[in-house]
């Protein structure tokens, strides 16, 4: 469980203390009901879809992940070794859950999933990740998305 | 995480976060965020438990429906099943190795009883190897019979291991050098194959339903001051 308490007490204190963005605005983008939207994962977990180029460190730029990437083409390059890897070996719907947001789609609790994915690699400077945030954004504005989940690992 | 949930909303973009250290989501204030018990990556929870998974999923894009914003984080009330651990479960290789080791151990304990004239292996009848291959099945989850009367399958089990504790100690000990107990105890219990079987099986055995065996696991497999994470 990340419960701090569980975890040893200098992880604990760094996970607590890490230093965040500061931000001057607070953004709040309502929509439609849930049945009427189209979902995109955003993943910082370092996804890379085999065969493309893995972060390499603290990449700040993004990858993409078609809706269509079967289970084994997808890998997990982040650069932390602290946190466990063992749920999206097993299954990847734990890190990236595509499954369940298909299923959603066909269960019309939401509207549908994204025709794309991301995925950044979380320890990266979020300041860095910016501009490439922004160009996602768009990305996902022409995939008609109006409506993301953000996933961490 | 929670920055990139700035940056999406900023360009016009709903989001919500799953939240896994929820004092950084609290410093980082996303539109949305969706705190969840589990440990550090597996934000949607157990691996092969759809039906909990998307009870996560849908508890985080059920936020886009409410108002209330900016900045709402929620909690999921329930802990991954899966972080139990599972009694059926045992580490491969641990058997194995185990009785590769006593193989490899053969010549230096032959020394020991030619150098002492004696050995004290010998309380469960079994040659070392059995002893090995009893320990080993248990560690795989099978019960090996007892092929002596009054002796039960758990008691054989006791007497194997404390043979193989012997033998191993024996064996170390061969030659002219005079090692401590303590030595002997920190090479058995942290360095060789046969302590790591052990400490697998003490664990394997107290998550047993069979109370017999909980008891002989709980007092004479790892000695007090060698069990790993008590309690």
């Amino acid at each position: 469980m990340t419960r701090l308490t569980d975890l040893p007490p200098a992880m604990a204190t760094r996970l607590a203390e890490l230093e965040c963005p500061d931000f001057a605005t607070q953004p709040w983008v309502s929509g439609p009901p849930l049945n009427e939207r189209r979902v995109a994962i955003v993943s910082s977990a370092g996804l890379v879809v085999r065969g493309e180029m893995p972060f390499r460190g603290r990449d700040p730029d993004c990858r993409v992940i078609p809706g269509e990437t079967p289970p084994d083409r997808l890998l997990l390059s982040h650069i932390s070794i602290n946190f466990d890897r063992t749920g999206f070996q097993e299954d990847w719907n734990v890190v990236f859950p595509l499954d369940r947001l298909n299923e959603l789609a066909a269960e019309r609790i939401i509207g549908s999933a994204a025709q794309t994915h991301y995925s950044f690699m979380g320890a990266t400077d979020p300041v860095l990740m910016e501009p490439h945030a922004r160009e996602v954004a768009g990305r996902l504005k022409s995939d008609r998305v109006d409506a993301v989940i953000l996933s961490p690992v | 995480m929670s920055a990139l949930g700035h940056y999406l909303e900023e360009e016009g973009i709903a989001t919500v976060a799953i939240s896994l250290v929820r004092p950084q989501t609290e410093k980082t204030k996303p539109p949305r965020a969706l705190w969840v018990p589990f440990e550090l990556g597996r934000p949607f929870g157990p691996p092969g438990d759809p039906v909990f998974q998307k009870r996560v999923i849908l508890a985080a894009l059920r936020l886009l429906e409410r108002a209330g914003g900016p900045v709402l984080i929620e909690d999921f009330p329930d802990d991954d099943p899966r972080a139990r651990p599972d009694s059926a479960w045992h580490p491969p290789m641990v058997a194995a190795k185990l009785e590769r080791e006593i193989g490899s151990l053969h010549d230096a304990h032959r020394r020991w009883v030619a150098e002492r004239g004696r050995t004290t292996v010998g309380l469960s009848g079994l040659s070392i190897e059995e002893c090995g291959g009893t320990i080993a099945a248990w560690l795989r989850g099978e019960v090996p019979e007892s092929p002596r009367d009054g002796v039960s399958a758990p008691l054989l089990l006791r007497f194997a291991v404390d043979d193989v504790k012997a033998y191993y100690l024996e064996a170390a000990a061969a030659g002219a050098a005079r090692p401590s107990s303590r030595q002997l105890g920190d090479w058995f219990w942290e360095r060789t194959a046969a302590g790591a079987a052990l400490h697998a099986l003490r664990a394997a055995c107290l998550a047993s339903e069979d109370e017999r065996l909980k008891l002989i696991a709980g007092n004479f497999i790892v000695p007090a001051l060698r069990v790993q994470n008590p309690g």
